[in-house]
C-alpha cells in the first residue's frame, strides 16, 4: 500500500529519497556508538554481554533524572552519565563476570546466562524503582531543534550524537593504538596468559575494559534520552540492533561497529522507502545474512 | 490398612456434612481473573488499568451511594452479598502468554470470568480459550472490531469498536466539509499489529465510501528504533489530515520526529490508544495543541453527572492520574461483569454467560456518555457513542457529536 509500486503523489521524491539517506547516516552512527561496547568487551574477553540494551536503559534513566533533579542538560550530563558508566561496569565485571568465567564446564553458557540474568534483574527493578511510566525530556538544549539544508531535515540530537559517534571512535582509535593501556588491552586479549608474565593484572584491564564499553553505552543513552522515550524496556530494541551491527561488521572489532551501525542505518533506512515500513528490519537482517554467506566472521572480523 | 464398610459410610457423611459448607465458603467470595500486560512495553496500561479495577471494587465490595450498579450495599447482592476478589496475571502483550495466563487463571485459579486486555492481539486468544472453557470474557478495552464477529457465545464487549470510533470521525469531517471546511486528503499511519491494522482497514473503508482520498497508508513496526522514513513519506503525502493508530511509546517518537523533520499536518485526528495517554502529553503535549482524539470518556461529563468526578477522585487518590479512555473503560467493564454476576445468582459460566447476555443498564447509570449498555447476538454494544475531543489548554475537551460536545473544534490546530 506504501511502496513505490503504487506510485502515491510525491512519495519517492530525489528530495525524499535524500532525507531518508540522512536521517539513516545520522542514526547509523548512533547505533555504531551503542554497538562499540558489546565489541570492545566481546574483543577483548569473548564474552557477550547480554544486558547491553539494559546498560543502555539506565543511562538514559540515569541522563533523565539529572534532567529532572538538578536541571542538568543532557548535553552537560553525558560526560557524568558516561564516567558513572565506566564505574558501573568496571563493577558488574568484578562481582559478576569474573566469577562466570571461573566456570570449568560450560563455561561459555555460564557467562551466557549469567549477563542475561543481569538484563532481567536490571529491568525488574527499573520498573520497580522507577515504574513503567514512559519517561522524556521536554525541554533541552538540542531537543526539538533542526538544521535545515535545502529542504533536508538534520535533527539536531542526532546530528550532535552523530558527530560524537565520530569523534568517540576517533578518540577510541588513538587510545588503543597509542596509550599503554590500550596496548594491555590488546596485549590481553591475544593472550591472557602471557600478559601475567609481564606484570599486567589480566583482571584490572578486563575491568577497565568494561568500564569502557559501558562508558560509551553511557555516551550513547544521554544523547538518546534527548530524543528518545524511556522505560524499563526500552533498551531490548536497541540491543538486537547493536547485536546485529556487531554480527555484521565483525566479532570484536572497534571499526567494524563503525561501519556495521552505518551500514545497519543506512539499510534501514532504504528499506522502508522500497518495502512496507513494517518489514524495515528485515532488511537488516536480510543484508546480515548476506554477509554471512560471504564473510561469516563479519565484515571486519579479524578471527 | 483395609477399609471396612464403616469407614466408607463415616467418609461419605462427613462429606455430605461439609458439601453445603464448602458451597456456602465459595459464594461468599467470587473470583474475577484480571489479565494485563504487568511487565515489558506496555507495563505502564497494565498498573495503571490494576487501579482502575480496584477502584471499581471498592464501589462493588463497600456500601458507596452511586447511582450506578452495585455500588449500594456490600458486595453482590445476588450471591448473598458475596465479596468479589481479583486475580491479576501478566501477559506481557504477547497472545501466548495471554493464551497460557488465561488457562491458568481457569483451571488454577478457578475464575468464573476474565476481563482483559488492553492488546487486542491478546484478547483473540484469551477469548477462544474462555470460550472453550466456558467462562465469560469481558472485553473491556480492546477495539478491533474483528473481535466480536468470530461467533464466540462467551465474548462480550461494552464499549465501541474502530469502525464505531472510526465513522464517528468521518462524520466528523462530513460535518466540518458542509460548514465550508477542506477535507479531502487523508494519510493513514498505524501500527503492524491487529489494532493498528484492523483500525487502518477499518479507515480506508469509510473514506473509500464516503469519497476521501487517501494519499498515505503506512503501516509501521511497533516499538521502531527511529520512525524518521514513515514521517518523511507522511510529510511527502501532505494530507489534510493525519490519522495515527498508534501505542504510547510510537506515538512519542512519532510526534518527536514530525517536529525534527518539520511536518506540521493540518490535523491530527488519533485512534485513541497512546494519543489518551497522560504520559505522551507529559512529552510532547506542547507539540499537540489542538490535536483530536476519539474516545468513550471524558471528564467533561461530571459537569452534567457528578458521580464522574467523584469516581475520578477515588480513581486519583491510587493513581495519582486522571480517568482516561482507557481506565474510564476498564471500571466500567468489571462494574457490567459483576452487575451481571450477580444477577445471574450463581458462579457458573453458562449462566453468567446468560446474565451478561440479559444486560440492559441505563446510560445515566454508567460514568460513560453512552445510550445503554446492552449487547447484541455478538456480544458487542452498539449504543456506546464514541466521542471526539480535542486537547486544549493542557485538557480535553468534548467537541462531536454535537449533543454531546462542550466547544466547536478548532481546525486548523496551532
Amino acid at each position: 500500500m506504501n511502496s513505490i509500486f503504487d506510485g502515491g503523489p510525491g512519495v519517492l521524491t530525489a528530495e525524499a529519497i535524500i532525507q531518508s539517506l540522512a536521517s539513516g547516516l545520522l542514526m547509523g552512527l548512533l547505533y555504531g556508538l551503542i554497538a562499540v561496547g558489546l565489541a570492545l568487551i566481546f574483543g577483548l574477553m569473548d564474552v557477550v554481554n547480554f544486558a547491553h540494551g539494559e546498560f543502555l536503559m539506565i543511562s538514559m534513566y540515569a541522563t533523565f533524572f539529572l534532567f529532572a533533579f538538578f536541571a542538568i542538560d543532557p548535553l552537560l550530563s553525558a560526560p557524568l552519565v558516561a564516567a558513572a558508566m565506566f564505574v558501573f561496569g568496571a563493577v558488574v565485571y568484578l562481582l559478576i563476570v569474573r566469577f562466570a568465567m571461573r566456570a570449568k564446564a560450560n563455561a561459555g553458557m555460564v557467562q551466557i546466562f549469567s549477563t542475561f540474568g543481569l538484563a532481567i534483574v536490571m529491568r525488574g527493578l527499573a520498573q520497580f524503582f522507577f515504574t513503567p511510566d514512559y519517561r522524556s525530556i521536554p525541554q533541552s538544549a538540542l531537543g526539538g531543534k533542526t538544521v535545515s539544508i535545502a529542504g533536508i531535515f538534520l535533527p539536531e540530537p542526532q546530528l550532535v550524537g552523530a558527530l560524537l559517534s565520530i569523534a568517540a571512535f576517533g578518540a577510541l582509535y588513538l587510545f588503543i593504538n597509542r596509550t599503554d593501556f590500550g596496548r594491555a588491552l590488546e596485549a590481553t586479549r591475544e593472550d591472557p596468559g602471557a600478559v601475567a608474565l609481564v606484570g599486567i593484572d589480566k583482571n584490572r584491564v578486563f575491568a577497565l575494559g568494561w568500564g569502557l564499553g559501558a562508558a560509551l553505552v553511557g555516551l550513547s543513552g544521554a544523547i538518546m534520552a534527548i530524543f528518545f522515550y524511556i522505560y524499563p524496556d526500552v533498551g531490548a530494541s536497541f540491543a538486537l540492533i547493536a547485536y546485529v551491527t556487531v554480527a555484521l561488521g565483525g566479532f570484536g572489532s572497534v571499526f567494524g561497529a563503525f561501519a556495521g551501525g552505518i551500514i545497519v542505518g543506512l539499510v534501514e533506512a532504504t528499506t522502508a522507502l522500497i518495502l512496507p515500513p513494517s518489514l524495515k528490519s528485515v532488511g537488516i537482517y536480510a543484508v546480515y545474512l548476506l554477509v554471512v554467506f560471504i564473510r561469516p566472521r563479519g565484515l571486519f572480523g579479524s578471527m | 490398612m483395609t477399609i471396612t464398610r464403616r469407614d466408607v459410610l463415616l467418609g461419605a457423611t462427613a462429606t455430605a456434612a461439609l458439601m453445603p459448607l464448602a458451597a456456602r465458603a465459595q459464594t461468599s467470595e467470587v473470583v474475577i481473573g484480571v489479565i494485563y500486560p504487568f511487565s515489558g512495553a506496555s507495563a505502564q496500561q497494565g498498573v495503571d488499568a490494576q487501579k482502575a479495577y480496584e477502584t471499581a471494587l471498592e464501589v462493588i465490595n463497600k456500601d458507596t451511594d452511586f447511582d450506578l450498579p452495585l455500588a449500594k450495599g456490600e458486595g453482590l447482592p445476588g450471591l448473598g452479598g458475596a465479596k468479589v476478589r481479583l486475580v491479576f496475571a501478566d501477559h506481557q502483550a504477547d497472545p501466548q502468554k495471554g493464551r497460557a495466563e488465561a488457562e491458568r487463571l481457569i483451571t488454577q485459579e478457578k475464575v468464573c470470568a476474565v476481563i482483559g486486555t488492553y492488546q487486542s492481539s491478546v484478547a483473540v486468544t484469551v477469548s477462544q480459550i474462555c470460550e472453550r472453557y466456558q467462562i465469560p470474557f469481558v472485553s473491556a478495552d480492546n477495539s478491533s472490531p474483528s473481535l466480536h464477529r468470530r461467533g464466540l457465545k462467551y465474548y462480550f464487549r461494552a464499549s465501541p469498536h474502530d469502525e464505531m470510533y472510526s465513522a464517528a470521525m468521518f462524520d466528523f469531517f462530513d460535518a466540518l466539509k458542509k460548514k465550508g471546511t477542506k477535507i479531502n486528503t487523508l494519510a493513514l499511519f498505524h501500527e503492524d499489529t491487529i489494532f493498528g491494522t484492523d483500525s487502518g482497514n477499518a479507515q480506508a473503508k469509510i473514506a473509500a465510501e464516503r469519497g476521501y482520498k487517501i494519499l498515505a497508508d503506512i503501516k509501521y513496526r511497533n516499538n521502531s528504533p527511529s520512525l524518521s522514513a514513515e514521517v518523511q513519506q507522511l510529510k511527502s503525502a501532505s494530507a489534510d489530515v493525519l490519522m495515527p493508530s498508534s501505542y504510547t511509546t510510537d506515538g512519542i517518537l512519532l510526534v518527536k520526529t514530525m517536529a525534527e523533520l518539520g511536518y506540521k499536518p493540518n490535523a491530527i485526528v488519533a485512534q485513541d490508544a497512546g494519543f489518551s495517554e497522560k504520559a505522551l502529553y507529559d512529552a510532547v503535549g506542547d507539540k499537540l495543541e489542538g490535536v483530536i482524539s476519539r474516545g468513550t470518556f471524558s471528564l467533561d461529563l461530571a459537569q452534567k453527572r457528578p458521580m464522574v468526578g467523584k469516581i475520578n477522585e477515588m480513581f486519583k487518590a491510587r493513581s495519582g492520574k486522571d480517568l482516561n479512555d482507557l481506565t474510564s473503560r476498564q471500571f466500567m467493564g468489571l462494574i457490567v461483569l459483576a452487575d451481571a454476576i450477580s444477577r445471574a445468582k450463581s458462579t457458573e459460566g453458562e449462566k453468567i454467560r446468560d446474565a451478561l447476555a440479559a444486560t440492559d443498564i441505563p446510560g445515566d447509570k454508567t460514568i460513560m456518555p453512552w445510550k445503554r449498555i446492552k449487547f447484541d447476538e455478538m456480544g458487542q454494544n452498539n449504543d456506546a457513542d464514541p466521542v471526539l475531543l480535542q486537547y486544549v489548554g493542557g485538557k480535553f475537551v468534548t467537541i462531536f457529536p454535537p449533543q454531546a460536545a462542550i466547544a466547536e473544534a478548532t481546525w486548523p490546530m496551532k
